[in-house]
């Protein structure tokens, strides 16, 4: 006997399904099914999950959908008038398939893509009917099915005869003839109420009435009958109600029935059904057998209906060609040899064009060509923006991307293996991700939806599940607790997956009072912190909702939209209901285009060199740049004074000799204090070196130790070792030590010869549990056969499979050193516009106070705020006056100061320059609060030194407290043509001089409080006396310092790193700025037992430590105690000047204000967390 | 109506209809056909732990509505009685949870 589910939610139906797709399928084949449905909530979310799992478990997939239906009685906008479920017809090349993407499309369009919207996803009756038919034959493409939860169903409660009767008439009307069916569903609940067998007898005998088919499902939601409390809890996350609540509405599922019966057991509800309609065996076949024809008749054919695995790219002619796609490639490639390669002949020229073969060969056999050409098609039109872009990831392997201008990386100089982006053993589509500015992705998806037109292109959605803290709330509402209460063990909750809480109260020490709470039982309290635990490991994973993903675009040809439903995005712009998992199988291409702050704040700063210096002349002498072929400068740089970064080689003396001064602050991917350590011990000479610094500077050789033995060898404190000699030439330019995927590749390709494809392949293989066995199978025979010794064998063995699945691409490497080569050569040339650019787009880890004391360090000065300067974005200026004269300094931007809204700013900027407050006052209307605000800045001093005034900032202050509220008045209206008199500013002039001029202390605090830096002055040099009392180094003089010297600094800390160690001893990094430099400190476990809480909760810190030297330029801190600077009495003042310690205490700030938060932030990129 | 839990003895068909049950030391046969479903517990405050896999029995119970009718020897006495009775899902086991008034005809109840 078989039976077939038709009507199944998947974990997918976000707070609504419980069981994952595979869970399912594997479950109904083990039962002996031959196909499944899965017809998710709202949409396809779980449809090529679905697909897969049938696949895998060898069933047909059925594809459908339940959807709301507006009520045609009630607002067509908002009323609803139940649910149904619609599947897709199969085998008919994808027109079923194609009606049902169209149709949930169709549901979503009115709908906002934000939360809370008020106009829910739905359709109408007649957009339903629209959809059935073929638009060519008219044949039925779809069918719908109206079971209990539609208009119909909710209808039948009660002994009213006639509603069911009227509505289902109504849908016999609408629809057209063979797209309807009864769905029958008893989950055996309580007589007479919903989901009842009696319920569904009237289904089956409306059916019957009216000629038209029954099938029987059972409305599934989870797997096993376990699933049902998971159910209630999601009932209770969808409607917000607890289910103490909902139990009463009641709205609950009436019993925990619905869950993937087997087939004997629906055999056995058919006959209870058609027993209590009084029908016999007959009627009992024709339900079943109705069921199965339906099944037959939505049966998917996954290649011919869906599409799967074939991979659809735009047109030719939408991307401008009209020819063979290769050809053009080929055409494409050759112009870029002359520009990549100029000047190329002999062996070297043999060498390139070899690689060009051989990667267009594959490329061919793959027929991607047209990808590339899209992908360069969309590249060139970002840089036709003017938007700075960069290719990432394995792209950076092909010669083809860096001939078309995708990519910025020569893959021969650097040794990339084409075959670790795209071989012919891996028919998928290959990623290549594009790094555009961060300020400008938004204009860049909208013009790709332009370029290639919206029916080409959507975003791609990411499915967000649930992780402990909004598990855990959400079991708590279902609960019924108290939100604080709840909000409280939330905060606890921290880096650990929901389905480990009941261990990670065991183990959290930050868990420890909650665990001894629930320990407690026999208590009301505690019953419910047991159940909370329970609930919240069920929550664990499943899916909440989509939303955009944060660089992935879907290009296809204009079937795309036959092939994925699409919904609003919060943007606006259309998003698929397909995630990054769903790309490959369903043949789609998606193009990642990453919004990078540093490419932001990099064109910032090129922006302002150009601005600054508008003549290649003036570019060069400003950025000290080599005379060039014609003694007129590089041609990287344009005769309007444009730089072009992508072509300044990769070989500036000045821009490595900044890297290994360790004074990175700001610079891509090397700015962390482990980084800092690390460039300060590698001292990197080449580009080479950076890619090998950024790829060992991750979790894995961190973790397994590589970097010690890398450096040693590198610089010949101890020999270089290789397994065998074969190995040489694969692993030298690391020393001996297996740092890339590449490396492995050819590892696997040297010894055993299995060509650079299958080694990709075997490369994936490492950490599979089930594909590792048989890899480590044919590498030891193959390894063998070849005479390499047992020894030799065992140990490459033990390296490929520890370092293999944590590896680093190079590729990865080498397109990510990139820009931290271009960031540091901005820095060593235009360190003014570089800094300016990082304080407009923030893109590192640091506070910007730090880069403030870092410009201060580099002798950059810092200009202050000014009501008549100061930009709506920082400004690099020529400093007018003053010591400073003549220099390039960095004018303070209006932009972020506290309480200053957005469009005070604009006026502010519209109306600049001001003659007088009063002036200011009319023309920009700004709050009482901002001017007082912008008085203690210092933004009128200015005004107030041209008006000839006595008096001083304080003064100034004081007068603006001082004045009433007074009522808004309109501003001047000044009669065009008519001049303003120069008066002068009468106000300021008038003020009268009373107090004492604001201290520096009161000066850094007001810019600590409303800009969150310290532009005056560092905020140190309050304490320094103190500091020189108790004979603390500064970060600029460590470096004198012998190995091992007894020191005390003491500065702000700026960051704190617990990174992975060996071991598993936790190793705790602090870096504190003292206004000199930063002064990088590490706390071993002794330290931290002796820092106690001041490891993690004190701003200010004295910490005394030995020196150790990382490098020839770099030195750190060992640490060994540290203080509290903000609680001098607790401070180790020297014997001899004890007596006067509390004398002549300097006038400390007490507890800094908040804008020194946010000091440790993720390495989104290293994985490192802060 | 009364409502209370009490261990009961059934003994059923091989497809798992009840057919006869020893209650409080008598013998009873089922005299109708039995009305099956499964009702909602409030687990959440019933219980004290739902970890994943716990299996069934969590969220509902098993409800047979039986009319039954004194057998052996009090087959003299003809009045009809009607009973809730829960059986558990894990040990199979049953309890009798309603009795209804005997002479009422079977209606749904208004207790869940």
């Amino acid at each position: 006997m078989n039976f077939t589910h038709l009507h199944v939610s998947t974990a997918f139906s976000a707070h609504y399904g419980v069981s994952w797709p595979e869970e399912l399928a594997a479950a109904a084949a083990a039962d002996g099914a031959t196909a499944l449905a899965c017809t998710d909530r709202d949409g396809l979310y779980g449809t090529v999950k679905h697909l897969k799992a049938c696949m895998a478990a060898g069933l047909d997939a059925i594809v459908g959908v339940e959807l709301a239906v507006f009520d045609d009685d009630g607002d067509l906008r908002t009323q609803l008038g139940g649910r149904v479920v619609v599947l897709a017809h199969g085998h008919n090349n994808g027109a079923g398939y194609r009606a049902l993407c169209r149709l949930i499309s169709d549901a979503h369009a009115r709908t906002t893509g934000k939360a809370q919207g008020a106009v829910p996803v739905a359709v109408t009756r007649a957009e339903l009917a629209s959809r059935t038919l073929h638009p060519e034959t008219l044949q039925p493409v779809l069918t719908v099915l109206i079971g209990p939860d539609s208009d119909v169903g909710r209808a039948m409660g009660g002994r009213r005869y006639l509603r069911p009767r009227t509505l289902f008439k109504r849908w016999l009307d609408a629809m057209p003839p063979g797209t309807l069916a009864a769905e029958v569903v008893s989950q055996l609940s309580p007589p007479g109420e919903p989901l009842s067998t009696a319920h569904a007898v009237r289904m089956l005998k409306l059916a019957a009435e009216h000629g038209v088919p029954a099938v029987l499902t059972n409305a599934v939601r989870y797997v096993a009958e376990d699933g049902a409390a998971t159910a209630d809890v999601l009932d209770s996350a969808r409607t917000l109600k607890s289910l103490h609540e909902l139990s009463a509405a009641p709205l609950l599922q009436p019993n925990g029935q619905g869950w993937l019966k087997s087939a004997s057991r629906m055999l056995q509800l058919g006959k209870e059904i058609i027993h209590a309609a009084g029908y016999g065996t007959a009627d009992l076949k024709r339900l079943l057998a109705q069921t199965e024809a339906l099944a037959d008749r939505c049966r998917m054919d996954p290649v011919a209906d869906m599409g799967w695995k074939q991979p659809v790219v735009p047109e030719a002619s939408v991307i401008g060609i009209d020819g063979d796609a290769l050809a053009e490639l080929t055409l494409r490639c050759e112009a870029g040899i002359g520009r990549r390669f100029p000047g190329i002949s002999g062996e070297r020229e043999q060498q390139m064009r070899n690689r060009l073969e051989h990667e267009l060969r594959i490329i061919d056999s793959l027929g991607f060509a047209s990808y590339f050409l899209t992908v360069a098609e969309v590249s060139r039109m970002i840089l036709a923006m003017g938007v700075r872009a960069a290719a990432r990831g394995s792209g950076a392997s092909s010669l083809v991307n860096y001939l078309i201008d995708v990519s910025q990386v020569n893959p021969l100089q650097h040794d990339l293996i084409f075959e670790r982006f795209l071989s012919r053993d891996r028919a998928t589509l290959p990623d290549i991700d594009i790094d555009v500015e961060s300020a400008e992705r938004h204009n860049v998806y909208r013009k790709i939806f332009e370029r290639f037109g919206a029916e080409r292109v959507t975003l791609m959605s990411m499915q967000n599940g649930y992780r402990a803290r909004g598990a855990v709330r959400d079991a708590g509402m279902a609960l019924g607790m108290d939100d604080g209460e709840i909000g409280e063990i939330a905060k606890q909750l921290w880096r650990f997956s929901a389905r480990h809480f009941r261990e990670a109260l065991v183990e959290k020490p930050e868990l420890k009072e909650f665990a001894d709470r629930v320990d407690q039982r026999g208590f009301g309290e505690n019953q419910q912190l047991d159940l909370l635990v329970d609930l919240t490991e069920r929550l664990d994973r499943l899916p909440r909702h989509i939303s955009m993903h944060p660089c992935g675009v879907i290009l296809g040809d204009a079937t795309l939209l036959d092939r994925t439903p699409v919904q609003p995005s919060g943007l606006g712009l259309p998003m698929s209901q397909f995630d990054k998992h769903d790309m490959d199988p369903m043949g789609m291409l998606k193009l990642d285009v990453l919004g990078v702050r540093m490419q932001s704040a990099m064109a910032f700063a090129v922006r302002e060199v150009i601005r600054l210096h508008p003549s290649k002349a003036e570019v060069v002498a400003a950025g000290a740049h080599p005379a060039g072929p014609d003694g007129a400068g590089p041609d990287y740089i344009a005769e309007d004074g444009h730089i072009d970064l992508n072509a300044v080689p990769l070989d500036d003396e000045p821009t490595f000799e900044l890297i290994r001064s360790t004074h990175t602050l700001g610079c891509f991917q090397i700015e962390s204090p482990g980084q800092r350590e690390l460039i300060g011990k590698m001292a990197p000479r080449e580009f080479n070196d950076l890619i090998i610094d950024i790829s060992l500077f991750r979790p894995g050789p961190m973790k397994s130790d590589m970097v010690r033995p890398f450096l040693e060898h590198r610089h010949g404190f101890a020999p270089e070792v290789y397994p065998h000699p074969d190995l040489k030439p694969v692993l030298k330019e690391t020393h001996g030590v297996t740092v890339f995927h590449e490396q492995i590749l050819k590892t696997f390709d040297v010894m055993t010869g299995c060509g650079l494809a299958r080694a990709d392949e075997f490369r994936r293989a490492l950490g599979n549990e089930v594909l590792e066995a048989q890899v480590e199978e044919f590498f030891r025979k193959e390894a063998r056969a070849r005479h390499y010794s047992p020894e030799v064998v065992d140990k490459v063995w033990g390296t490929l499979k520890a370092f293999g699945s944590f590896g680093f691409c190079k590729a990865h490497g080498a397109a990510f050193a990139v820009p931290t080569y271009q960031s540091a050569w901005l820095k060593a040339h235009h360190p003014e516009a570089f800094l300016a650019g990082l304080w407009e787009h923030d893109p590192g880890m640091y506070p910007k106070r730090l880069l403030v004391a870092e410009a201060r360090r580099l002798g950059i000065p810092i200009l202050a705020l000014d009501i008549n300067r100061s930009q709506a974005e920082y400004r690099v200026e020529r400093v007018e006056s003053g010591p400073d004269r003549g220099k390039l300094g960095i004018r303070l931007s209006l932009n972020g100061i506290f309480g200053l809204s957005g469009a005070e700013l604009k006026r502010i900027v519209a109306g600049q320059p001001y003659d007088s407050l009063a002036d200011l006052r009319a023309r920009s209307r700004l709050s009482r609060p901002s001017i007082q605000r912008l008085a203690q800045l210092g933004a009128f001093d200015s005004l107030h030194r041209a008006s000839g005034g006595a008096a001083n900032r304080a003064d100034l202050v004081q007068h603006l407290q001082k004045l009433q509220a007074r009522p808004q008045r309109k501003g001047i209206e000044v009669i065009e043509g008519q001049l303003a008199l120069p008066l002068g500013d009468v106000e300021l002039k008038n003020l009268k001089a009373v107090l004492p001029a604001p201290s520096m202390v009161d000066n850094v605090r007001a810019e600590l409080d409303l800009m969150a830096v310290d532009v005056s002055e560092h905020l140190m040099t309050s304490h320094r006396p103190l500091l020189d009392r108790l004979g603390v180094t500064t970060a600029d003089r460590l470096l004198g310092l012998r190995n091992g010297t007894e020191v005390l600094v003491a500065g702000v800390r700026v960051a704190t790193q617990t990174p992975p160690m060996r071991g598993g001893r936790r190793v705790v990094f602090i870096s504190v700025d003292d206004g000199t430099g930063c002064v990088d400190s590490v706390f071993f476990h002794e330290a931290q037992e002796q820092a106690g809480s001041l490891l993690f909760g004190t701003r200010l810190l004295l910490i005394r430590g030995t020196t150790r030297r990382t490098g020839p330029r770099g030195i750190s801190i060992s640490a060994n105690m540290a203080w509290d600077l903000s609680r001098p009495e607790t401070l180790p003042f020297p014997e001899t000047a004890s007596g006067g310690a509390g004398q002549h205490e300097p006038c400390l700030p007490g507890p800094l204000p908040g804008p020194l938060d946010g000091i440790s932030r993720n390495f989104a990129i290293t994985g490192l967390g802060g | 109506m009364g409502m209370f839990s009490e261990s009961v003895e059934v003994a059923c068909t091989p497809s798992g209809l009840p057919l006869r049950l020893h209650w409080a030391g008598r013998q009873y046969t089922v005299c109708a056909e039995p009305v099956r479903w499964y009702e909602r517990r409030q687990w959440w405050t019933e219980e004290s732990r739902a970890p994943l896999g716990s299996g069934p029995g969590l969220v509902d119970h098993e409800i047979w509505r039986i009319q039954v009718r004194a057998a052996g020897q009090d087959a003299a006495d003809h009045t009809v009685l009607t009973l809730d009775l829960s059986r558990h899902v894990g040990s199979g086991r049953w309890r009798l949870v309603r009795i209804h008034d005997a002479l009422q005809p079977l209606r749904k109840t208004g207790t869940a």
